[in-house]
């Protein structure tokens, strides 16, 4: 039986081979595969010259650091392990599950197989995903420090720590599963589990603790230190013991050479193998929790290529009140801003959350003013000041940059109701406007807030003559006027894209479809970028050039209004030629010649 | 009134519509059948604007597709064989924006006699999600009736119905067409087209094979004998192939 599994997962996985070489005919492919190879090759398997020294040669305290710095990610890691297992245990799922695809479930469940066969289908599976993220994680993780071995040692060490989590958390659930069928004991048993782990953890903190007391400043500063620092807190007692099943798990990633590495596999796969008894003699049912996960798993798969997030937790989305009350006349661009705004989960975007947002915003930038005077009175108000505009600029460059992104809810999401679009009766401007005007006002909203908080905490000390409150306001109602412009601009790219390059499009929003996706993606993203940079231009240089030449004439409040008009006009002459375009284009193009 | 000439549409080096002419009058029901990649939902949608048609000129209620598609839209409702609904919209709020997209004053007196028709009333605050298929459908029918179409056109309007809202909405169909509405309806179901069409449209490999009324079109495949259906014309017409 588990040779018609195998056969399955191998004639699976070589079809999808030669049909993903195959498709590399279409140049979409091809191009995506081609920069996504190149950027693999910059990223993962060119070693960072570090300050110039090659990497063989780096010195001992790089080395140390690199060692400590592993030692930390999978410290992180193994916290993280632990947490998820110590959830599995408080908050069992109703119906415990092993990961099946439907097909998988469609002809797998009702077929002769045995649980246990169902089983070993199902870690055999994981093994394809764990054996290609962990040659994966070898190359990133060789990229930030050395710790001994070389990358094909690395790479089974990863094997070896990802397949003991996904035995051990397997194991858990169908553990918990034969509980609760069981029933008797169902709730002591997971109380005990949890106060063990929750016991074990502050063990494992307080010997952390304890060993990092006795460290010496100078111990980090010196590369001999360094080099025996993580050593040194793995060899110090109680904590060798506590964390020896973690050490025994990463032992094989960590060892120096091949004999290291030859007797740190032996308890490791010891470990595994335990887990693996553990898992294959389980008597559990797990099939209707599959069912569920599996169907889970499609409707999070579907959300995500319709440009959404996947909904947290089980529940299923109700019916909610529109943002605005939406009569039967009027423009009809209205009526996509009001179904999209109701798509964008309403419940974050109604009158009241709004006007509790607006509210905060007053709250904060008024409360600012007096904070920093106080801090005015020290040397670190300057510093308190260019860190909220610091701030704010990054969350501000990236809702231009990455919010257009997120935030999906315009003609690409409705594609797929381009169908019932393309028979309404609306030029296709119109269409266009009216699918980017939720996104837009979402991104606006969020730009406004950042510029309002960054230009009051401008100049806490009141020292730059130059920013009067007047100046303050000016730029405030300039920048403010602009963001919705910018905005709606840097929507229009990526719909304009869309529209384009249809086939393209889709393709690159198909989730986990492989390296030739991810480079489709990155084409995307780049080229979002410079198109929001070339039409940023002409607008940037016009205002530049009317405050450089303007502001000695009429002063800098005239100069910045003035500017900022040209500014508004340009970028509304872009965004009504990108709007024009998109509708053009929209209603020209075939959708069945796209699919 | 649908006016179509000389339609033809191509993908790449494929033609799908060759030089199709025909034409539905108000009261008229034409039946557009013809064996799988015959054309039918190609022709279907470049009727609605869907996709634009390669070459002809399609008037919808006398306007022209190509160069007034606004007011030829503003006549038209298109009923695709899968029903496409906006995920976050409830029954009732894919009515109201519907109304809003077609400047339908009162949609509200108007919508309420429409679900309750289809059965929609206590659904009228759930999501698609929590539709049936068939629920669905029926949300379609009412959002594309919402503004009283001149010109209608289906595409497997039945597919996902139960019997009793089959029967409802050939009552429908005839009803809209007796008010003056010119409808095209493509189906397999030959027995459908047979009770509800006054006229029907074969078409084979993207070429016109018959047209006419029913008994026009039996009486040229007949070969002289009587009470010919039309699902034995259908199978001579194009040669029998399958439907």
């Amino acid at each position: 039986m588990i040779g018609a599994l195998l056969y399955l997962r191998l004639m699976s996985l070589r079809n999808l081979v030669v049909y993903r070489i195959g498709r590399l005919r279409q140049p979409k492919y091809l191009v995506g595969t081609a920069v996504a190879v190149a950027y693999f090759y910059f990223v993962l398997l060119q070693r960072p010259a570090m300050q110039g020294v090659p990497a063989a040669g780096r010195a001992p305290a790089v080395a140390g650091a690199g060692m400590i710095g592993m030692a930390l990610v999978c410290v992180g890691m193994s916290a993280l392990a632990l947490i998820r297992i110590a959830f599995a245990w408080i908050a069992p799922a109703d119906k415990p599950a092993l990961r099946f695809s439907e097909a998988e479930i469609a002809f797998l469940f009702p077929a002769p197989v045995t649980r246990r066969a169902l089983i070993h289908f199902r870690l055999l599976s994981a093994q394809f995903a764990i054996l290609f993220t962990s040659v994966l994680m070898a190359f990133f993780f060789n990229r930030l420090g050395n710790v001994g071995g070389n990358r094909a040692q690395q790479a089974v060490g990863w094997w070896v720590v990802l397949s003991t989590y996904d035995l051990h958390l397997n194991a858990t659930n169908l553990t918990l599963a034969r509980l609760r069928e069981k029933a008797s004991g169902f709730l002591l048993w997971r109380a005990a589990a949890v106060a063990a782990i929750v016991l074990y953890a502050i063990a494992v903190a307080w010997s952390a603790a304890s060993f990092a007391g006795g460290i010496q400043p100078g111990d980090l500063a010196s590369a001999r230190g360094a080099d025996g620092l993580v050593p040194g807190l793995l060899r110090s007692s109680p904590l060798r013991w506590l964390i020896l099943p973690f050490s025994i798990v990463f032992g094989p990633y960590f060892a120096a050479g091949m004999r290291d590495f030859g007797l740190a596999m032996i308890p490791a796969l010891l470990l595994l193998a335990l887990h693996y008894y553990w898992v294959s003699s389980s008597e559990a049912s797990f099939e209707e929790g599959s069912i569920a996960l599996a169907e889970k798993r499609t409707a999070a798969r579907a959300a995500v290529q319709r440009g959404e997030l996947p909904s947290i937790g089980s529940s299923r989305p109700r019916g909610r009140a529109g943002p605005f009350p939406l009569s039967p006349s009027g423009p009809p661009e209205t009526a996509f801003l009001w179904k999209n705004l109701l798509s964008m989960r309403s419940s974050l975007l109604n009158r009241r959350t709004v006007l509790v947002f607006l509210w905060i915003i007053l709250c904060v930038s008024l409360g600012l003013r007096p904070l920093l005077a106080e801090y005015a009175r020290s040397n670190r108000a300057e510093a308190y000041g260019l860190l909220i505009v610091a701030f704010c600029g990054i969350v501000a460059a990236y809702t231009l940059l990455i919010g257009p992104q997120i935030t999906r809810q315009d003609l690409r999401n409705d594609l797929q109701n381009a169908e019932i679009l393309k028979t309404y009766p609306i030029e296709g401007w119109r269409l266009a406007l009216g699918e980017l005007l939720a996104p837009t006002a979402v991104l606006s909203l969020v730009l406004w807030i950042c510029i309002i908080v960054s230009i009051f905490a401008l100049d806490p000390k009141g020292e730059a003559r130059w920013l009067t409150p007047g100046v303050r306001v000016t730029i405030i109602l300039c920048l403010g006027s602009a963001a919705p412009l910018l905005c709606l601009m840097q929507l229009i790219v990526p719909n304009a894209i869309m529209v384009l390059l249809p086939a393209w499009y889709q393709a690159s929003r198909s989730r986990g479809a492989g390296i030739e996706m991810f480079g489709q993606r990155l084409i995307f993203g780049v080229a979002q970028f410079l198109l929001a940079l070339l039409v940023a231009v002409p607008a940037a240089c016009a205002a530049a050039l009317i405050i450089f030449s303007l502001q000695w004439v009429f002063g800098a409040v005239p100069a910045i209004a003035m500017a900022s008009a040209v500014v508004l006009a340009i970028l509304a002459g872009e965004a009504a030629v990108g709007l024009w375009w998109i509708g053009w284009r929209f209603e020209k193009f075939d959708l069945s010649m796209d699919k | 009134m649908i006016e179509v000439e000389a339609l033809t549409k191509r993908y790449g080096g494929f033609t799908a519509v060759r030089n199709l002419s025909f034409s539905v009058r108000p009261g008229e029901v034409l039946g557009l059948v013809g064996p799988n990649g015959a054309g039918k939902t190609s022709t279907l949608r470049c009727l609605a604007g869907v996709i634009p048609a390669s070459a002809g000129t399609i008037r919808i209620a006398g306007h022209d597709l190509a160069t007034d598609p606004v007011a030829a839209k503003r006549a038209l409702a298109f009923f695709p064989d899968e029903p496409r609904l906006f995920d976050y919209l409830t029954v009732r709020q894919h009515l109201a924006f519907v109304a809003r997209i077609y400047g339908v004053a009162r949609h509200e007196e108007l919508a309420k006699p429409l679900l309750e028709e289809l059965e929609l009333v206590e659904k009228a605050d759930v999501l698609p999600g929590e539709l049936s298929r068939g629920m669905k459908q029926k949300l379609v029918i009412a959002c594309g009736l919402l503004h009283s179409p001149s010109v209608i056109f289906f595409d497997e309007p039945l597919t996902g119905l139960d019997p009793l809202a089959i029967r409802r909405m050939k009552d429908s169909i005839m009803r809209r067409a007796r008010g003056g509405a010119a409808i095209v309806l493509s189906s397999h179901l030959l027995h459908l087209l047979e009770e509800v069409c006054t006229h029907v449209l074969i078409l084979k490999k993207g070429d016109k094979v018959a047209d006419g009324t029913i008994a026009e079109v039996a009486a040229q495949f007949s070969n002289g004998e009587p009470d010919v259906n039309l699902e034995e014309v259908f199978i001579r017409a194009t040669g029998g192939s399958e439907t």
